[in-house]
């Protein structure tokens, strides 16, 4: 049964509910949203046998702090904020104990999970929380967090824990090789751009959130042909008027007007949603 | 009509080389077309100005090149159609901008001429983005265009009119923004609370592409 499972005692520096993104409303204007690394909240879910849409609190970088109001299983995915519970796994709570990360070590988003899902009110098909555009808000001091009604978690019969493979945990301190597809504009960027946009290692700077991701390094030539603006995806890679790449994100904008030259392959934005700002990347070629 | 791979499993279809009320009838027919009889696997879709974007699952369009042909032919089809022109929405807005005089004077023209030549035109509604439900409205005339601010402002109000560029809108939440605000509409153009009668969240939307707009003059008292 749904209960009250969780407190928030302290949201760091940003928590929000996340799914996988709703699909069908960026013609108005409405990003997809959902988890910036995907990779790690579907875990999150998986170790809890949760269903593949089932809502995760996401955590920024560190300072959120979680009390347990019942016994209850949760799992603790993604980057590493020196959690006070075990990570990658799923892990037993019980009433009164209380769930700290302190201090980013490594990667960006954490991943909360709990039995069953969040029970998190949905807006256009999805509970992912788009703070700018008013669908759902982030969580704050004092919100109790309660599960979705289901089947209580049981480990297996003889099965004393469930933890997710050391192979499938990635390392968010690695420089990331990025597959990018070509964009539309992608053949009017000159061969030495785009040489110089497969070679060099950019750096995440500090202006990137679930917007988009600015990165700096040796500028490349802005497009001087005129453009109007066209719809953009997550993961697209466009170069501003000052040649230093923007990938758009989750909650970036539906359109924009700068020439678009490549998109970072779908399974390789959430290598690039735990980068750090200083963090080096690199990109090759995905064809 | 031709089209441009935008990564493996999206298509980017260009329908016109430049904007303009005849893109804005194709866009429209195409939006149309797509609503009404979407190709096979197609998971999400975005018309712009001259272009419109088409995302495919990938299990159900594994090979895009192999699909695309037959969908830019329907495409082309439904882009001849002329569909009857979309009724008109009026918006009430109160001409009180903090940019209203720097536009007027910009232009060498009264504020009261500012809001005379501003609630004249009938707009069109070419796209929603930036913002969710945020209207790039066309059909401002030439006397008003207006370069965005060289700095945005960190906050535009909800309800904001404003003018950017060529292009007039209305900001629908709270956000940075560079265009000049000359006025405000007490009209709710995206509300996340907003249903329609059958519990549809469409509704959230007060405009969609392809409608019609014409802005009111109001004084701001009892709507």
């Amino acid at each position: 049964m749904s209960a009250h499972l969780l407190e928030v005692l302290d949201p760091g520096l940003g928590a929000t509910f996340q799914d996988r993104g709703r699909v069908g409303w960026r013609r108005f204007g409405v990003p997809p949203g959902g988890a910036m690394d995907d990779h790690a909240a579907s875990w999150a879910n998986v170790l809890l046998d949760n269903p593949p849409d089932a809502p995760v609190v996401e955590l920024l970088l560190q300072g959120a702090r979680f009390l347990a109001l019942h016994d209850c299983w949760i799992a603790v995915c993604g980057a590493d904020a020196e959690a006070s519970v075990p990570t990658w796994r799923a892990v037993r709570l019980r009433a009164d104990d209380e769930v700290r990360f302190p201090h980013n070590r490594s990667g960006v988003w954490t991943y909360l999970a709990v039995e069953g899902g969040f029970d998190a009110p949905r807006l256009l098909g999805s509970a992912s929380v788009y703070t700018r555009g008013r669908l759902g808000t982030p969580l704050v001091r004092g919100d109790i967090l309660l599960n979705t009604p289901g089947a209580p978690f049981q480990l297996p019969a003889y099965v004393a824990g469930r933890s997710l493979a050391w192979e499938e945990r990635r390392n968010y301190d690695a420089t990331p090789l990025l597959r990018v597809w070509p964009g539309p504009q992608w053949s009017q960027f000159s061969e030495a751009d785009r040489a110089a946009f497969l070679d060099q290692t950019w750096t995440v700077t500090p202006q990137s959130d679930r917007v988009g991701y600015r990165l700096s390094g040796q500028p490349l030539t802005p497009g001087r042909w005129q453009m109007i603006s066209e719809p953009l995806r997550v993961g697209t890679v466009q170069v501003p008027d000052d040649g230093r790449p923007i990938v758009m994100m989750r909650d970036g904008p539906t359109v924009g007007g700068y020439p678009k030259l490549g998109v970072v392959d779908a399974h390789d934005v959430a290598r690039l949603a735990q980068c750090r700002p200083g963090r080096g990347l690199k990109f090759r070629m995905a064809v | 009509m031709d089209w441009t791979p935008y990564g493996p499993h999206a298509a980017l279809v260009r329908f016109a080389d430049k904007a303009g009320n005849e893109a804005f009838a194709q866009a429209v027919a195409i939006r149309a077309a797509l609503e009404r009889n979407p190709p096979e696997g197609l998971l999400e879709f975005v018309p712009a100005y001259t272009t419109v974007l088409l995302e495919f699952s990938a299990r159900e369009v594994p090979n895009l090149t192999d699909a695309m042909p037959d969908i830019l032919e329907q495409l082309q089809m439904a882009a001849t159609l002329t569909l009857p022109p979309a009724p008109v929405k009026e918006i009430p807005v109160i001409y009180d901008g903090p940019d209203l005089e720097r536009v007027a004077r910009a232009h060498d023209l009264t504020t009261a001429e500012v809001c005379r030549l501003h609630a004249e035109p009938i707009y069109k509604v070419h796209l929603l983005g930036f913002a969710p439900g945020f209207p790039y409205l066309n059909g401002l005339d030439a006397r008003l265009h207006t370069p965005r601010l060289a700095t945005p402002r960190t906050r535009v109000p909800a309800g904001s009119v404003a003018i950017g560029g060529g292009h007039t809108g209305i900001y629908t939440v709270d956000t940075p923004g560079g265009w000049n605000i000359i006025g405000h509409t007490p009209v709710k153009i995206f509300d996340p609370t907003r249903r329609s009668p059958d519990g549809g969240e469409e509704a959230m939307f007060l405009l969609k592409q392809g409608d019609r707009v014409k802005f009111v003059k109001s004084n701001g008292g009892n709507q």
